[in-house]
């Protein structure tokens, strides 16, 4: 019985894995929005105490370009008669298939047009620019799931990145009462409530970006047991407040600390030996894990 | 004998009903409004910073306005006494009681009053912009907006389910219009009064939205294919959908909407011109336009409205009735344009290719 019952779940996860590989080849159809542009702000990452809903490219010039083909549902210019500014200056909204709204924005003004209308994979959109709040010359690209009424991560979507270096785990501290422990450094500490936060980089961020890159999975081990995990798949708002991730989806203060590192859990600290275990995966599926031994006392 | 005291009769009785015609039935002609000249000024931009308006009297005092023509911002006051103006840097959000001039990644945030007197510091990141005498800055993203209050704090703060595209304020309801359809209406402490999605479109996103000065109704030019007119009133406690219509037009871009400042009209873009919505009778008028630059100005006292078309130098200030029947036309050349309004006058400002701009007044004449 405990047998047939193994199969029907092996079987049921098959069938689930399939259809989850249907759903991403056929979301695969999206192609890169620019050629040679260089990742700035991942989707995710904080930008300006605010969970960023776009990925940013950086580049000096460029062709913007279609994604998937689509149609053209808004266009804002820097140029037009408007009541509200644009911090994401010029942009243009395209509709894909699948439900999917594509925003392109950052866009110089004045180089799309209004005039579009039935939109091909690959025809030009307009041309890099510097407009709105965007840090030098670039292309903020985001895409949102209209039946689900959530931003999606682009990397999830567009082709892999030809990446094979793991994450950086560069740190990670305990937090209590504001004053920070660093795991390494630290080899006991008092029993109590901390706060564990790392910092996560990975080495695909651009020259110049000071470190705001977001893996895209942490998980979170104390002591051999899962405590916590967190994915920068997706981002919903709910009661007008952004929330991060599909599963155990949590608000920007609850994600990131005042210094910028990610927080993973709070936990009470017993007295004894523990083991701090951290994983962090890349878009590309590459993993770095890093470990820490405490005394509590 | 008889013919003849029929024809009295006939004589007797026609006299009687031109008497009461006369008395009970003639109205007199309309008056033919017009428009005379009264100040034409030149502007002269300041180097730098913007000077202190001189006459300013204090929010609400209302004799001094603000204008934006392209590059260049500044105030005037009714009699054209006084004008200050300087250029943009990047932006500037202003209204008759305030400015913010700001950069394009902006390290602070400063409200000024017009007499230069800095009325606080915004402690938010992101661009200002100013609606019903209220404060409000876009968050980076175009995803989330605060509302500032007057010691530059955040009021509330609010994360929307999309990008805003559309907007407007009064005193009592700010209404946010998103790319995915909904329509946000939120009041002065944060409360959110509207969460709507008019639906009803292959494709949704509401493209232009209006608040009358009572906050009591809210309008919205959603969706595409079709794209449609939606106008909620405010029932007890809620807002509901009053009147409904679908549209001709296939705007994808921002559209132009207001109502007049006595609520009595909606005006908004459309294909064909400037579209006038009843909101009493709930019945609708066009006046005919090749190309809107800009709506919105009413004068409820007059019955009438205002609105600037032509997209080249070459415009024109048409006036119109609320009823549709177009008044005159008040040709005038200007790269960009500037037109407000006040019980008595209309105050035109136009800015040439080589950086020179006038400003004038022109008053009400009923002839």
């Amino acid at each position: 019985m405990a047998d047939t019952r193994a199969s029907a779940r092996i079987a049921h996860r098959a069938v689930l894995a399939l259809g989850m590989a249907a759903v991403a080849a056929a979301l695969c159809a999206f192609e890169w929005p620019l050629e040679g542009g260089q990742p700035s702000l991942y989707f995710g990452s904080a930008d300006e105490g605010r969970f960023a809903t776009s990925m940013t490219f950086s580049s000096d010039d460029g062709l913007v370009k279609a994604s998937d083909d689509g149609e053209l549902a808004f266009v804002f210019d820097s140029g037009m008669t408007s009541k509200l500014p644009s911090t994401i200056g010029s942009y243009i909204v395209v509709e894909h298939p699948r439900g999917m709204a594509g925003v392109y924005s950052g866009m110089a003004p004045g180089s799309s047009s209004a005039y579009l209308r039935s939109i091909k994979k690959g025809s030009i959109l307009g041309r890099v620019g510097a407009s709105g709040m965007a840090k030098g010359p670039s292309l903020g690209f985001a895409l949102y799931d209209r039946a689900a009424g959530r931003w999606v991560n682009p990397l999830l979507l567009l082709p892999p990145l030809a990446d094979k270096t793991p994450p950086v785990i560069r740190n990670a501290v305990l937090v209590k009462d504001g004053k920070r422990l660093p795991l390494g450094e630290t080899k006991s500490l008092p029993q109590g409530q901390y706060s564990i936060a790392v910092d996560v980089t990975d080495p695909l961020e651009a020259p110049g970006n000071p470190g705001a890159s977001a893996p895209y999975y942490l998980r979170l081990l104390i002591d051999g047991t899962k405590v916590a995990e967190l994915s920068f798949d997706v981002v919903t708002a709910k009661d007008g407040k952004f929330l991060v991730g599909a599963d155990g989806p949590r608000g920007f203060e609850g994600c990131y600390a005042e210094d910028g590192r990610i927080v993973l859990a709070s936990r009470f600290f017993s007295r004894g030996r523990t083991v701090i275990q951290v994983l962090a995966r890349d878009y590309a599926g590459n993993e770095r894990q890093a470990s820490w031994a405490l005394l509590v006392e | 004998m008889e013919e003849t005291g029929k024809r009295r009769l006939v004589i007797a009785l026609a006299f009687v009903v031109g008497l009461v015609y006369f008395f009970v039935c003639a109205t007199p002609l309309p008056r033919e409004l017009g428009m005379e000249p009264v100040w034409s000024k030149k502007i002269d931009v300041a180097s730098g910073e913007l000077p202190a308006m001189p006459g300013y009297a204090g929010k609400g005092a209302g004799t001094v306005h603000s204008f934006r023509l392209g590059s260049v911002f500044g105030y005037f006051d009714e009699g054209g006494k006084d004008i200050v103006s300087a250029t943009v840097p990047f932006n500037v959000a202003v209204s008759d009681d305030a400015y913010i001039v700001y950069d394009r990644e902006p390290a602070s945030l400063t409200i000024k009053a017009p007499d230069g007197r800095v009325a606080a510091r915004i402690s938010e990141v992101g661009y200002p912009f100013f609606g019903g005498g209220r404060t409000f800055v876009m968050h980076p993203g175009q995803t989330s907006v605060a509302e500032i209050g007057k010691d530059g704090r955040a009021i509330w703060s609010r994360d929307f389910s999309s990008i805003v595209t559309a907007f407007d304020a009064r005193p009592d309801l700010a209404l946010f219009g998103l790319m995915d359809g909904r329509l946000v209406g939120i009041a002065p402490d944060g409360t959110v009064l509207i969460d709507f999605a008019p639906g009803g479109s292959r494709i949704e996103g509401i493209y232009g939205c209006a608040v009358s000065p009572d906050g009591l109704m809210a309008a919205a030019i959603c969706g595409l294919d079709k794209q449609r007119l939606v106008v909620l009133e405010k029932r007890s406690a809620a807002y509901r959908v009053a009147w409904h219509r679908w549209l001709e037009s296939d705007f994808r871009r921002p559209v132009s909407m207001s109502f007049t400042e006595d609520g009595a009209h909606l005006l908004y873009e459309s294909p064909s011109g400037l579209g006038i919505y009843g909101t009493g009778s709930r019945t609708e008028t066009s006046v005919s336009s090749k190309a809107l630059s800009g709506i919105g100005l009413s004068s409820p006292a007059r019955g009438i409205i205002l609105a600037v078309e032509g997209s080249g130098p070459q415009k024109n200030l048409l006036c119109a009735s609320a009823g549709g029947k177009r008044l005159f036309s008040l040709p005038f050349s200007g790269e960009a344009s500037f037109a407000s309004i006040s019980a008595d006058a209309v105050f035109l400002g136009a800015s040439s290719a080589d950086g020179s701009a006038r400003l004038l007044r022109l008053d009400f004449k009923e002839e």
